[in-house]
């Protein structure tokens, strides 16, 4: 179905944008032009950003309810412990001490858990590909205004390390050598 | 009318007596950001990049010729091993009469989400030790490392045992398929390429979170009620601020770094099994053969004990000693406990050796 309604709207979207491309190249000047064209590409990202929601929403209800799951087992467990109403200042500390540590068990014992971890995974790795489509879009806007791209800056950020990384081993070399020679 | 006359009038005294603790409560406190963390005098020696060298200003006759380096944990700032002049880690060591150094990792920006294990051990720490070997003289100085810290440490002692009189591990990270602890759960796992490559350096928002599922409990909600509860004892909370504004301050963790970190220590476990490379070289635990000493805390719910461990028996040193406190990660390195019986035990054996 989803597959079906991204082809419906790609469909659309790339006939109106060839429809579009001669009178849009007459009557614009250079960077409207540009953006027409960007416009199909963010279209892409938010359609799919659409798709990984899905998959997002799936593996957060899953969060909430091992949370939920464990909160109310460890309620229950808390009802059978502590007294009902608590009497005096030692019956209050006595409960909230019971509250506090079953409560801390049973929610390490989940946060320990192949499901818990497993589920946590999915979740992050599907708000990164929501991110992945933010910055997609983000990078389109970028090139748009003629600014570099995140991929671009990257680059630059790899070559400086890089550069970096040399001059440092030769200064470090250079230094052990200059002890060498002043011994 | 039966359960009104029930209520313990105690119960009123103390909900009415936390009220005006709470309310009264920015009377007498200070705002974290107005603490200073940094206790004990020190000087920058030396600074590349973001990492600054610190040596700290002796307070006693220096008895011991070979000075000390701490490579301080990728997570949070060095200041917790000099988070309070009672509890100050550092503070103990000079008074024993050490020369003390620390290695700052500095906060990392965008910028350096390309530095890796490689540039952590053979470029800043292997240039803060040149550093300390050119100043004091010396050809070999003692390390120790905490926490991550240690995992840097111990890759560096593996590769340069000649510039390494003593290795103190301190709860170091090595044997990840044997962490027992939540962090280990959610680090196997994570998928940390993915993370690097959308988001660059490893968010404080991550390490926010992992925080927060460490006994969120008594750490969320109790811990606050015994600080309101406190509020009159100065010296409770003037530690409390000091530890939360350590807490709080949490600086990214560069991208190449972190993904080796988990990829190699958790996910696959190549350091104690000798496959970890740095750079181009392999690190094997045998050639750490110099006087050792591990110290593991059995509550450590960050680095569980079998984590660490298994470091004293992985290493080729004959002299080796292993201690274990009746403590956790934080306590054994900033507490009364650490004052009391972790440092003496540590300097001692340092002084030994040195």
């Amino acid at each position: 179905m989803t597959e079906y309604y991204k082809h419906l709207s790609l469909f659309w979207t790339d006939i109106i944008h060839l429809m579009s491309s001669k009178p849009q190249a007459l009557t614009s000047i250079g960077p409207m032009r540009a953006f027409a064209a960007n416009s199909k590409k963010i279209a892409v990202e938010l359609i799919e950003i659409n798709e990984n929601l899905l998959g997002f929403n799936q593996y957060i209800t899953e969060y909430y309810k091992q949370l939920s799951n464990t909160w109310g087992i460890a309620q229950k467990k808390v009802n059978q412990k502590a007294p009902k109403i608590p009497q005096g200042v030692e019956q209050i500390e006595a409960a909230k001490r019971i509250w506090i540590d079953i409560f801390d068990n049973d929610f390490t014992e989940l946060f320990d858990s192949k499901k818990f971890g497993e589920n946590y995974g999915n979740l992050v790795s599907k708000e990164l590909e929501l991110t992945k489509h933010w910055n997609n879009i983000t990078n389109v806007i970028l090139q748009s205004v003629n600014l570099p791209s995140k991929e671009e800056v990257d680059e630059v950020y790899k070559e400086i390390h890089s550069l970096k990384k040399r001059v440092s081993k030769l200064e470090l070399e250079l230094k052990k050598e200059k002890r060498k020679n002043a011994k | 009318m039966q359960n009104e006359s029930s209520i313990d009038p105690k119960i009123i005294e103390e909900v009415l007596k936390f009220s005006k603790n709470v309310i009264d409560a920015p009377k007498f406190v200070s705002a974290p950001d107005e603490i200073n963390l940094e206790v004990t005098p020190h000087k920058v020696v030396q600074q590349i990049d973001k990492t600054r060298l610190l040596h700290y200003k002796p307070i006693s006759e220096i008895k011991h010729k070979t000075p000390l380096l701490i490579s301080y944990a990728l997570i949070n700032r060095y200041h917790i091993l000099d988070i309070h002049p009672e509890k100050s880690w550092v503070r103990n060591l000079l008074e024993q009469g050490f020369e003390v150094y620390m290695l700052d990792w500095g906060t990392p920006t965008s910028m350096d989400k390309y530095l890796d294990f490689d540039d952590y051990v053979n470029g800043y720490l292997e240039s803060a030790i040149e550093h300390i070997k050119n100043q004091s003289s010396t050809e070999q100085i003692s390390l120790q490392g905490y926490c991550t810290g240690a995992t840097i440490a111990t890759a560096y002692t593996a590769l340069h045992p000649e510039n390494v009189k003593n290795y103190v591990a301190t709860a170091p990270v090595i044997d990840g398929w044997k962490d027992t602890t939540v962090i280990s759960n959610l680090a196997k796992h994570m998928d940390a390429d993915k993370m690097v490559d959308i988001i660059g350096n490893m968010p404080p928002e991550f390490m926010y979170y992992c925080f927060s599922v460490l006994k969120p409990f008594e750490q969320g909600i109790e811990k606050y009620v015994k600080f309101f509860k406190n509020i009159d004892d100065k010296k409770y909370v003037d530690n409390f601020l000091r530890v939360e504004k350590w807490l709080g301050d949490t600086p990214p963790i560069p991208g190449e770094l972190f993904k080796q970190w988990i990829k190699d220590i958790y996910q696959e476990n190549l350091l104690i099994q000798n496959k970890m490379y740095v750079g181009d070289d392999l690190i094997d635990l045998k050639k750490i053969d110099m006087p050792m000493f591990t110290q593991v805390a059995v509550g450590d719910h960050l680095v569980s004990p079998e984590c660490s461990m298994p470091l004293h028996y992985a290493v080729g040193s004959t002299d080796k000693t292993l201690k274990i406190y009746p403590t956790g990660h934080v306590g054994m390195i900033a507490s009364s406990l650490s004052q009391k019986k972790v440092l003496p035990e540590m300097g001692k054996w340092l002084a030994e050796r040195s």
